[in-house]
């Protein structure tokens, strides 16, 4: 034993271990832009797992002595993917960057007090009376053993009272992962040092809400920008942009610190009056960060917003939007706070009449798009149109008014549309106009038969979408993007048929 | 802390004057730590032992909870290995009792209503299912009527440990302290490059700093280690058959995604460098400690060339129902002239760009394999919002029994204020497929792919059409 400690002592270099630790306790300025989940396609916003991401900024005043020092980054969010961090405005003072992950927890405070002297505590359920002990950590893996002055005993095996205190905490165990540079200066340094970091657990989307005019040829489109922060730190009175754009993202796996329980395990307790599921297992204490940090189960999102603000009182705070590469960025123009844990929402748009065509439309041959007819609005991304600007993907409300009483109509999808681009909003499947897809005849007389029918008293066209091959004996067939196109119109209470081979 | 720089200048006599100034006792050496990529890692331990002449037996502590014993070599001196041991019978208080069975243990009764303590001996029986014991002349389960009773053991037998513990049995010509060097594999240690380029899309330049990450998740801390990392994997016999599983072996890391490197370089970097792997020492010893991931920087080069590129690629001759986004790639170089000068170790790429008021924004990411330095490189950083593409069938026809007529149709629109090239890429083509008729040139680039590279005006759009000539 004295050989190695002398052995340790030898091959420490003079000025390792010699360096203060300095903690940096918060932001003090903070930006974050959140980025969407680049798989989540069109399903909306779990909040009990956000597959998104954010990219926070932070800016900290630090003071730092001359020599070796540690500057630990207290106040990250527990999303934090390591590898992204990046500190700026040190300079060639950083030596390393370090993440330590080992957590303070009773399973790790033992292990770490393995062969050392710890007190044992044991408390007399008659009488109260307390007596402590000194005790030598044996044994912690599998149950845990202690030497003290009696001889050897087993933790909570005997039926009393009793537990282990520590005299300190190990100094490499902390209570969150710690991100931390190590810094040699010749010099003290006092100044403002930049940390930004990609962090896991941060969604957001676009939420649309239209209402469509009286006359069914317009809808006023408000949009929001909803984002949603699944972290357990919140971001105080941070500039806040959000990403829209497919970015691609490479899987990381992000060690969620291990905080270990203590296991207690005692020999075979059996007794002459056993009852056989009697487990011998106890768990003392479980672990406040398990493997996965299993939020308590969020609140189910809720509905969109019914109705946009009105307009009249003072002006809507609406996010500016910019280019940023490939890529679209929203910009919030004023600081707000991103607590932990909560859903926010911010105006995207206000487009008050936007042209719109309905269209009903059918695909029979399609196996992803369903036998249904759907209803679709169907309007062009241009300021003619009242609209002419980057729409993000998110989900749209669509609402109609019945005398004074709002109703919703239907609800759907958008993926990005970019300006100039046909947009296309599924938003329900239609009621009044049902189609029949029959297969009849055999061998020649084999074709297929479409009839649709209508039991609103006006007429309603229909877009039925057939494969390129067809050809039909009793329409007109055109052929538009990839597709034969059978346009028609169903009249009120009416019907319309075609009949086609493939 | 002043204390132990001192002691370690003083040297020997004086560090042993202050042992407790140690902040982490352990029973490591002088450690240099080798890490390669794929999870793996060797470590050289050497320590000074203090060994009596001929045999005896030491224990290893502080080796790597991961060790594969199978790899463990021991040099030094003037010393013989009789044999080298892994035990891990751990020591539990279910060990303990079956350990203490023929022998007499102390039991202390505690009685619940007034604290009173009854020391009494026992012998125990046999500890299976429950413990069966014999006081005096009476046989008892132990804790059958449910009231508190210590056991005391007298002592821990020597076999049990706390820990999975090596131990060698050496055979020494001399008494004395000598030194030895302990050499192993473990698995839980690696590493990985992350990059970060901040991309100056207006002036084409990018300034990129490279980070050696390595990961321990081996269980043990290594102190103050002298570390060299190795670009490379080296070979890993699989654990099927002969293995017992007790730490499987991670699987092996995923391909690089193809068309990272558009022209590997032959050019040879500046690094150290052993057979085909390049070596990146760390500048100075560090501490490794357990569940840490470690940044120290190896790259930093500022304003090199770099290009935005699009690129669309259609998997089959099929239409798609709405315009797709076409990919956003990012090109450089990594040779010595016009470009980052380096080889560049597998990791992942971070792209940053400057929003309107300055502050970078991440755009996207891509792994990269071990690229060689001169090689082109094309890094897809994500989707465009603004370029998009609309293949179309608009027309399939049979000619004969198996072959097929097919045109194309490719609509490439940009809604951005700068004209863009999109490398337009039709794919599935299957070797005997024949362009018949085509709007503009393209390039068979392989048996499978075609490539046309379609200017797409600002605000605007373009067409290619192309008559395909197929089986099926």
């Amino acid at each position: 034993m004295r050989a190695l400690i002398l052995l340790a002592a030898l091959a420490l270099p003079g000025q390792a271990y010699a360096q203060a630790i300095v903690n940096s306790p918060g932001p003090g300025r903070v930006s974050v832009t959140v980025y969407r989940d680049p798989n989540r396609g069109l399903s909306s916003l779990n909040l009990g797992w956000l597959g998104g991401y954010a990219l926070v900024s932070e800016k900290r005043r630090v003071q730092l002595p001359q020599g070796e020092s540690e500057l630990r980054f207290v106040g990250v969010t527990s999303g934090i993917v390591p590898q992204s961090a990046i500190v700026t405005g040190l300079g060639e003072a950083v030596l390393e960057k370090n993440r330590d992950a080992r957590l303070l927890s009773p399973g790790a405070l033992l292990d770490a007090s393995l062969g050392e002297r710890l007190h044992l505590r044991r408390t007399s359920k008659a009488t109260g009376a307390v007596r402590e002990q000194d005790a030598i950590v044996r044994a912690t893996s599998d149950g845990v053993v202690v030497q003290t002055p009696d001889g050897v005993e087993a933790l909570r095996c005997t039926g009393l009272p009793e537990t282990l205190l520590a005299d300190r905490v190990p100094a490499d165990l902390s209570a969150k992962p710690t991100l931390s540079v190590r810094i040699r200066s010749p010099h003290p340094i006092e100044r403002e040092v930049t940390l930004s970091y990609l962090t896991n657990n941060f969604d957001w989307q676009a939420d649309y809400v239209a209402e469509l005019s009286e006359a069914g040829d317009r809808i006023s489109l408000f949009g929001w920008l909803t984002m949603a922060n699944g972290d357990s730190t919140g971001l105080e009175n941070a500039q806040t942009q959000a990403v829209a754009g497919k970015l691609n993202r490479q899987r990381v796996r992000v060690d969620p610190g291990e905080a270990k329980p203590i296991s207690i395990q005692c020999w075979p307790q059996g007794s002459t009056s056993d009852i056989p599921e009697e487990s011998e297992f106890i768990m003392v204490t479980g672990s406040r960060i398990a493997a996965y940090d299993i939020a308590p189960r969020a609140p189910p999102p809720p509905p969109p917003p019914p109705a946009a603000p009105e307009r009249g009182g003072g002006d809507d705070i609406v996010a500016q939007e910019e280019r940023l590469g490939d890529v679209r960025l929203y910009r919030v123009p004023i600081q707000v706070t991103v607590a932990a844990k909560s859903q926010k929402q911010i105006a995207l748009m206000r487009q008050p009449a936007v042209k719109v065509e309905s269209v009903l439309r059918l695909r029979p041959h399609d196996f992803g798009y369903g036998a249904d007819v759907k209803r679709v609005l169907v309007s062009r991304n241009r300021t003619t149109e009242g609209l002419g600007l980057a729409l993000p993907a998110g989900k749209v409300a669509l609402f109609g008014r019945a005398g004074d009483r709002r109703i919703l109509l239907g609800e759907g999808r958008i993926d990005d549309y970019t300006i100039g681009e046909k947009v296309e909003i599924p938003v329900s499947t239609s009621t009044g106009v049902l189609a029949q897809h029959l297969q009849v005849g055999q061998g020649e007389t084999y074709h297929h038969e479409l009839k649709l029918t209508n039991d609103l008293n006006q007429p309603r066209v229909v877009e039925v979408e057939l494969p390129l091959s067809a050809r039909a004996s009793n329409g007109k067939l055109i052929k538009r993007d990839g597709w034969m196109l059978w346009r028609v119109t169903v009249p009120a209470n009416g019907r319309a048929e075609l009949s086609y081979r493939l | 802390m002043r204390l132990i720089s001192l002691a370690a200048l003083l040297g020997a006599s004086t560090a042993l004057a202050q042992p407790a100034a140690v902040p982490t006792q352990t029973a490591q050496g002088d450690v240099a730590v080798t890490i390669y990529n794929n999870d793996r890692a060797l470590v050289e331990d050497k320590r000074l032992l203090d060994l009596p002449a001929g045999r005896s037996r030491q224990e290893f502590r502080d080796v790597s909870a991961q060790i594969q014993p199978e790899t463990v070599t021991l040099n030094g001196r003037g010393i013989g290995i009789v044999e080298q041991n892994f035990d891990f019978d751990l020591l539990s208080p279910s060990a303990l009792m079956q350990n203490a069975v023929g022998q007499t243990v102390t039991l202390v009764r505690v009685n619940p209503a007034n604290g009173a303590e009854v020391r009494e001996r026992a012998k125990i029986l046999a500890a299976n299912g429950g413990v069966v014991m014999q006081i005096g002349d009476r046989i008892e389960v132990l804790r059958d009527d449910g009231l508190p009773a210590r056991v005391i053991f007298d002592g821990v037998p020597p076999s049990l440990r706390a820990r999975p513990t090596l131990s060698v049995t050496l055979d020494a010509d001399g008494g004395g302290r000598r030194p030895v060097t302990l050499t192993y594999l473990t698995p839980g240690l690696g590493w990985a490059a992350d990059y970060v380029a901040l991309f100056d899309e207006a002036n084409g330049r990018m300034d990129v700093q490279g980070w050696i990450t390595l990961t321990n998740n081996s269980g043990t801390p290594y102190i103050n280690a002298s570390t060299l990392l190795v670009a490379g994997s080296v070979g890993q016999s699989s654990n099927y058959g002969g293995g017992y599983g007790r730490y499987p072996s991670p699987p092996p890391p995923p391909p690089p995604p193809p068309g990272v490197i558009d022209r590997a370089g032959t050019e040879t970097a500046g690094r150290e460098r052993l057979g085909d792997f390049y070596l990146y020492p760390l500048p100075e010893r560090t501490t490794i400690a357990d569940k840490q991931t470690k940044q120290v920087s190896f790259l930093d080069v500022q304003n090199t060339p770099a290009a935005r590129a699009y690129e669309f690629r259609n998997g089959w001759l099929s239409t798609a129902d709405q315009p797709l986004s076409a990919n956003t790639v990012l090109r450089f170089s990594s040779s010595r002239n016009q470009g980052l000068g380096d080889a560049l170790p597998a990791g992942t790429v971070r792209v940053y760009q400057r929003d309107a008021r300055g502050n970078p924004q991440f755009v996207g990411e891509h792994r990269i394999g071990h690229t060689p330095m001169g090689s082109d490189i094309s890094l897809a950083t994500g989707q465009a919002f603004d370029v998009k593409v609309r293949p179309v069938v608009e027309e399939r026809t049979r000619l004969s029994g198996d072959r097929w007529r097919t045109r194309m149709r490719y609509t490439l629109t940009n809604a951005g204020p700068k004209p863009v090239t999109v490398d337009l890429v039709q794919a599935g083509l299957w070797g005997d497929t024949r362009i018949t008729d085509q709007s503009m040139k393209s390039d068979r680039t392989s048996a499978d792919e075609t490539r046309w590279r379609v200017p797409v005006p600002a605000n605007g759009e373009a067409t290619v059409t192309a008559t395909f000539d197929s089986r099926y």
